[in-house]
């Protein structure tokens, strides 16, 4: 089992808080290593999150919502 | 050469992603072949396209092949019809249809009709994408979709995607075409996360090789009752209303025409053939358009297929307001496009 983390888009602030906003996969899909699993924002900023793992992936947060950057947004195993 | 997957002995490998992230696929995988394709446009660089058209393409190809462009169109489209007219296969985007207004004497005069005056000997394999269609309140400047002002004028090809492997397919397609394409990405499919939600533009697109044959519609949803005949966004409206009326026992079919040219004459004729009752659907303007052109593919054939008489729904002839609760009045969403079917159908008044 692996985490997904919301990934460090601003490193000025470590703790700033950012959008989930759009899932690529469904609460139970397949995924495979390099598979992009989300988008994910922080302020105007955009970026992809790509699984390096493969296995079930289970959504821990609901599209669109406001997530701190290093939380846990997915699981997969 | 593509490999098939001995596991999945159904169909190729796919995976979802958006329609945005599915064009620049294309676009890398062709590059990644052909060292005679390149992207030229304003913003296609760093910014990866305004739309998310070029996302990732400039770190991945460098800036000698994804190209950033001074606001200057007539000046870069006719740079790529000169790169196409010697050997190269140039990309080049206009970031809104609704700039063709500044250059269109090299679209119209020039890209379309130098195969034509060369008396067939000079091709220009070039595809012209660009951005449209409204719904975000971007004016009237910025809103039009004009896909039928293209296909009035002879002399290109015109693919309008819907959907992530369409928008995938159809580019892959484009750029190996030997004639001019105009490829036009509606924003409202692109899957982008600063518009309006979109569930239908994310979906399965094959891993590998993609192509889709340019002038194919295709029969996304089938019914008995009614066709609803129509192209880019106005599918996924279109899907919406048929899954709706599904609960009231009324089967729609819903047709992506996917091409304007060429038009697949034959797939409006049979699914009219089928159903008898036809709506179309456009978000370009009603009068002298694709609505009427796919009407009278039926009429110039055989009127009689008709069982009731057709109903186009489209932007009125006016301007696409700013304000929000104008401009939904005015696009063909999904509410109007049912009060169609209905109508079609003989349920109301």
């Amino acid at each position: 089992m692996s985490d997904v983390l919301f990934p460090e888009l601003s490193k000025e602030e470590p703790g700033a808080v950012g959008v989930v906003a759009t899932w690529f996969l469904r609460d139970g899909d397949r995924v495979r290593v390099d598979d992009v699993i989300a988008e994910v924002q922080v302020d105007k900023v955009a970026a992809d999150v790509v699984a390096t793992s493969a296995g079930t992936i289970r959504l821990v947060v609901e599209e669109g919502a406001e997530v701190r950057q290093g939380a846990v947004i997915a699981t997969i195993g | 050469m593509t490999l098939t997957n001995q596991e999945l002995p159904a169909g190729p490998e796919t995976r979802r992603i958006s329609t945005s992230k599915a064009m620049v696929e294309a676009l890398a995988q062709v590059m990644e072949s052909d060292e005679r394709v390149f992207y030229m446009g304003e913003d296609v660089g760093a910014y990866g396209g305004i739309f998310s058209s070029t996302t990732g393409l400039l770190d991945r190809f460098g800036p000698d092949r994804i190209i950033d462009t001074p606001i200057s169109e007539t000046a870069f489209i006719g740079l790529g019809i000169g790169a196409a007219v010697e050997g190269l296969r140039p990309v080049v985007e206009l970031m809104f249809a609704d700039f063709m207004g500044v250059c269109l004497d090299q679209i119209y005069n020039h890209m379309a009709k130098i195969h034509f005056e060369s008396g067939g000997n000079v091709k220009v394999p070039m595809v012209l994408t660009m951005a449209a269609g409204g719904g975000y309140s971007d004016g009237a400047q910025h809103s039009q979709c004009l896909w039928g002002t293209f296909a009035h004028l002879p002399g290109m090809k015109v693919v309008v995607p819907s959907s992530p492997a369409d928008a995938k397919g159809l580019m892959t397609a484009a750029i190996r075409d030997d004639n001019p394409v105009v490829y036009v990405f509606h924003k409202g499919v692109m899957g982008l996360p600063w518009m309006a939600k979109n569930e239908r533009a994310i979906d399965e697109v094959p891993v590998g090789e993609h192509v889709v044959p340019i002038g194919v519609a295709n029969v996304v949803r089938a019914g008995d009752d009614v066709s609803v005949v129509t192209i880019s966004r106005s599918v996924h409206h279109a899907l919406d209303v048929a899954d709706r009326l599904a609960g009231e026992g009324i089967g729609v079919e819903v047709v992506d025409l996917r091409s304007l040219v060429p038009l697949d004459r034959q797939a409006v004729l049979s699914t009219v053939a089928k159903t008898g009752r036809l709506v179309v659907v456009d978000e370009d303007y009603l009068s002298f358009g694709m609505s009427g052109e796919v009407v009278a593919s039926v009429t110039d054939v055989d009127p009689s297929l008709f069982s009731a008489p057709p109903v186009r729904v489209a932007v009125p002839d006016v301007p696409i307001p700013y304000a929000h609760a104008l401009e939904q009045a005015v696009l063909p969403g999904s509410e109007r496009i049912e009060a169609a079917v209905r109508r079609v159908l003989g349920l109301t008044g």
